[in-house]
């Protein structure tokens, strides 16, 4: 379950730390590694939050981990901080709110597209300028390929959601079909 | 007055008997050697004749009244007894007036309840009937609404039908014939409609 409140406030804290020192990509590159470790390596979390083993146990595993993605000073305090405070466990939440803290920070949003077939490079250079002329901001695409869409796309870019897709058409035809009198 | 007289009847009957045997007596003695019955016997049978008359006295000297009595006390019992019947009759006659005009009222009585029954009837008759209508006009009613519910069920169900035979077609059909240079141009017609928009 997600502690959107609580990993807010961290992240706002390490936002603020960060942004002093002027190393806010560095910081959101070396939470993304730790969450990326702890979704992949579920015994990692278990290890860090585990009430089993002693706070030594898990700090020593917290500085395993700090030295092999050779984090800063300030990540490594952190991410001790959060082992001795027993929130290690939203370690992943505060890494997503801190990467969009960073994004609003330097006016970027991430956004995903969604087609049928994968879309050439100019295509995507057109969905991309298509939705920061709309978003007035930088957007980060990921591209996605689910053939279910027949064609078109979805873009999808924070609340905005940009749908051509030829499935969600034939569902309207339908549904006009089914309305009408 | 009345016992004097009877008296004297009797009296006069006794003499005349006694009168009429002695002449019948001398006459058939005067009929010489030739009757059959002698003095002797004419007296005897005049002795007889007074004797007998003589009981007779004294039976209805000492009988008489006793008997009198008796008849004259079942007379009066008589008399009453039809006394009494002629008030029983009397009784009954009114008794019985009294019921024939009970009768023709309860004849009334009868007839007035059969009017207010019938009536009552006739308003019950009116009652059912108007419910029985006002029932049938809902039913009547529920009919066609439940009708015109299962028309437009069935009309959904059909449109329904149609269209997800349609969309399944059409997807069958945009599959078979959609090549990569019409994805390519679904995306920049779809992304030149959105630009247009904005």
């Amino acid at each position: 379950m997600k502690n959107t409140v609580l990993a807010k406030r961290y992240a706002k804290a390490l936002f603020a730390v960060g942004k002093e020192e002027g190393s806010l990509e560095e910081l959101s590159r070396n939470l993304a590694e730790v969450a990326a470790a702890i979704a992949t390596t579920p015994e990692l979390i278990d290890a860090l939050v585990n009430p089993v083993y002693p706070v030594e146990v898990r700090e020593k595993v917290m500085d395993y981990v700090i030295k092999s993605m050779k984090a800063s000073q300030v990540m490594a305090n952190f991410l001790n901080l959060l082992v001795q405070k027993k929130r290690a466990n939203v370690l992943a939440d505060i890494a997503e709110v801190f990467q969009v803290m960073v994004d609003d920070d330097n006016n970027i949003c991430r956004g995903k597209v969604v087609s049928a077939t994968e879309l050439s490079s100019s295509l995507n250079d057109k969905v991309k300028a298509m939705l920061e002329k709309i978003t007035g901001r930088q957007v980060i695409l990921k591209n996605e390929v689910d053939p279910s869409i027949i064609g078109g796309l979805i873009a999808k870019v924070g609340d905005l959601v940009l749908d051509g897709s030829i499935k969600t058409q034939l569902t309207g035809l339908k549904e006009s079909i089914k309305g009408s009198e | 007055m009345i016992k004097k007289n009877n008296w004297i009847k009797i009296g006069s009957v006794a003499l005349a008997v006694t009168v009429a045997i002695l002449v019948a007596a001398s006459a058939y003695a005067s009929g010489g050697q030739g009757g059959s019955l002698s003095h002797e016997k004419l007296m005897d049978l005049l002795w007889r004749t007074m004797n007998f008359i003589g009981l007779v006295i004294i039976l209805v000297f000492f009988l008489k009244k006793p008997i009198g009595n008796s008849l004259s006390s079942r007379r009066q019992a008589i008399r009453e007894k039809f006394e009494d019947l002629d008030a029983q009759k009397a009784g009954a006659e009114q008794l019985y007036k009294e019921y024939e005009a009970k009768l023709a009222k309860i004849d009334d009585e009868i007839k007035s309840i059969i009017e207010a029954a019938v009536k009552q009837g006739e308003v019950e008759k009116q009652r059912i009937i108007a419910d029985a209508e006002r029932a049938a006009g809902d039913i009547k009613r529920q009919s066609e609404m439940a009708i015109q519910y299962e028309l437009s069920e069935a009309k959904y169900r059909l449109r329904s039908d149609i269209a997800e035979q349609a969309a399944a077609m059409a997807e069958q059909m945009i599959k078979k014939n959609l090549q990569e240079a019409d994805q390519n141009k679904l995306v920049e017609d779809y992304l030149a409609k959105v630009g247009a928009i904005q």
